[in-house]
């Protein structure tokens, strides 16, 4: 599944990073500790968080994570928008609260 | 000049997880018993027993520092000590509007309370004062200098509430005084500094700096932090 699916199916906000909207998902994680998501996500997982320090996409390069989504309204500041752009990885955004978009991509990706 | 012992990250009876013998003028003759000759006190979000412990610094002959421990939007921990009562005062109204209006249940968190000097309770803090700021770390670090105050995040190396666990890693943009660290001494570009984060009076004395300084002031203790005329940090306790 690519991003843009995901974007397209939960009416997610894009904030910045257009370039990686066709990179791949296969799973994902949902944190709001970066010591966390360093230590833990596996590559390929698409990060729900409402951290929103810029930090979060350098953890997203290093891990190799295909997009980020900020939950519950939550909005990324400019320093982070510029970082997602630079890097091309997608900063996306909903209303939706973590557990909710969490499991609604849960079952999209029919992870058992 | 000569050596200081400085404990800058004490936690009065405003702080819900300060105990209630946690008084300013308790701090201040247990700090003194102990040989700390400056202190900074620095309640959970909140400067309010500030100026009280000042005045009780000064009849008791202790030097003591204005200063909060800020719980930015990240979660992240940060000392922000001030110079003076005016730029305090401006500090205490920054954490006014960035407060989050969740209440306190003093049965479950704790009493936030502050004091008169004759430690009469003349206000309780209804909101529960660790909560986040809705500030990021950069506008807190930005406020802090604004204002001529030093800027230092808090046990960097703890598994909660610090840059690592809420960050992953300290922002290259930041440009923080000093770092306060609770473990092993790190190698890093940052001042390196040891307090107490005291609760209770028991703990007080047991961790702490030591600086070398002219005399035990805020302005000094900004100088060793720059490395100014000498001033300088001799060493940490384990």
């Amino acid at each position: 599944m690519k991003v843009i699916d995901l974007v397209n199916e939960l009416k997610l906000h894009l904030f910045s990073g257009k370039e990686g909207l066709n990179n791949d998902v296969s799973c994902g994680y949902t944190s709001d500790l970066l010591s966390d998501v360093m230590g833990h996500a596996e590559a390929g997982s698409i990060w729900i968080t409402i951290q929103t320090h810029k930090n979060v996409m350098a953890i997203a390069s290093l891990k190799d994570l295909p997009a980020i989504i900020i939950s519950s309204g939550e909005k990324p500041g400019e320093d982070t928008i510029e970082q997602s752009n630079a890097e091309g990885i997608p900063l996306l955004g909903t209303e939706m609260r973590s557990f909710e978009v969490s499991g609604k991509i849960f079952n999209i990706l029919g992870i058992k | 000049m000569r050596p200081i012992r400085a404990d800058i990250h004490i936690h009065s009876v405003l702080s819900p997880c300060g105990s209630l013998d946690m008084s300013p003028a308790s701090i201040i003759a247990r700090a003194i018993e102990t040989g700390l000759e400056m202190i900074a006190i620095s309640d959970h979000n909140s400067t309010l027993n500030c100026n009280l412990a000042v005045a009780l610094g000064n009849e008791a002959g202790l030097s003591v520092l204005r200063g909060a421990e800020v719980t930015t939007a990240e979660e992240v921990h940060c000392l922000a000590i001030l110079p003076d009562e005016k730029a305090t005062a401006l500090f205490q109204d920054f954490l006014g509007e960035k407060m989050q209006h969740i209440k306190n249940v003093p049965a479950k968190f704790g009493y936030q309370l502050v004091l008169d000097s004759d430690e009469n309770i003349i206000d309780e803090v209804e909101y529960f004062l660790p909560a986040a700021l809705t500030a990021s770390i950069d506008e807190v670090e930005r406020v802090v200098h604004s204002l001529g105050g030093l800027f230092i995040p808090a046990h960097i190396d703890r598994p909660a509430f610090s840059i690592f666990s809420q960050l992953g890693f300290m922002p290259s943009d930041l440009t923080p005084d000093a770092v306060e660290v609770t473990g092993k001494i790190p190698q890093m570009k940052y001042p390196v500094i040891r307090n107490s984060d005291s609760h209770t009076i028991d703990q007080l004395g047991k961790r702490y700096t030591t600086y070398m300084l002219e005399e035990p002031t805020f302005q000094e203790l900004a100088m060793a932090f720059r490395g100014e005329n000498e001033r300088r940090i001799i060493s940490v306790t384990p």
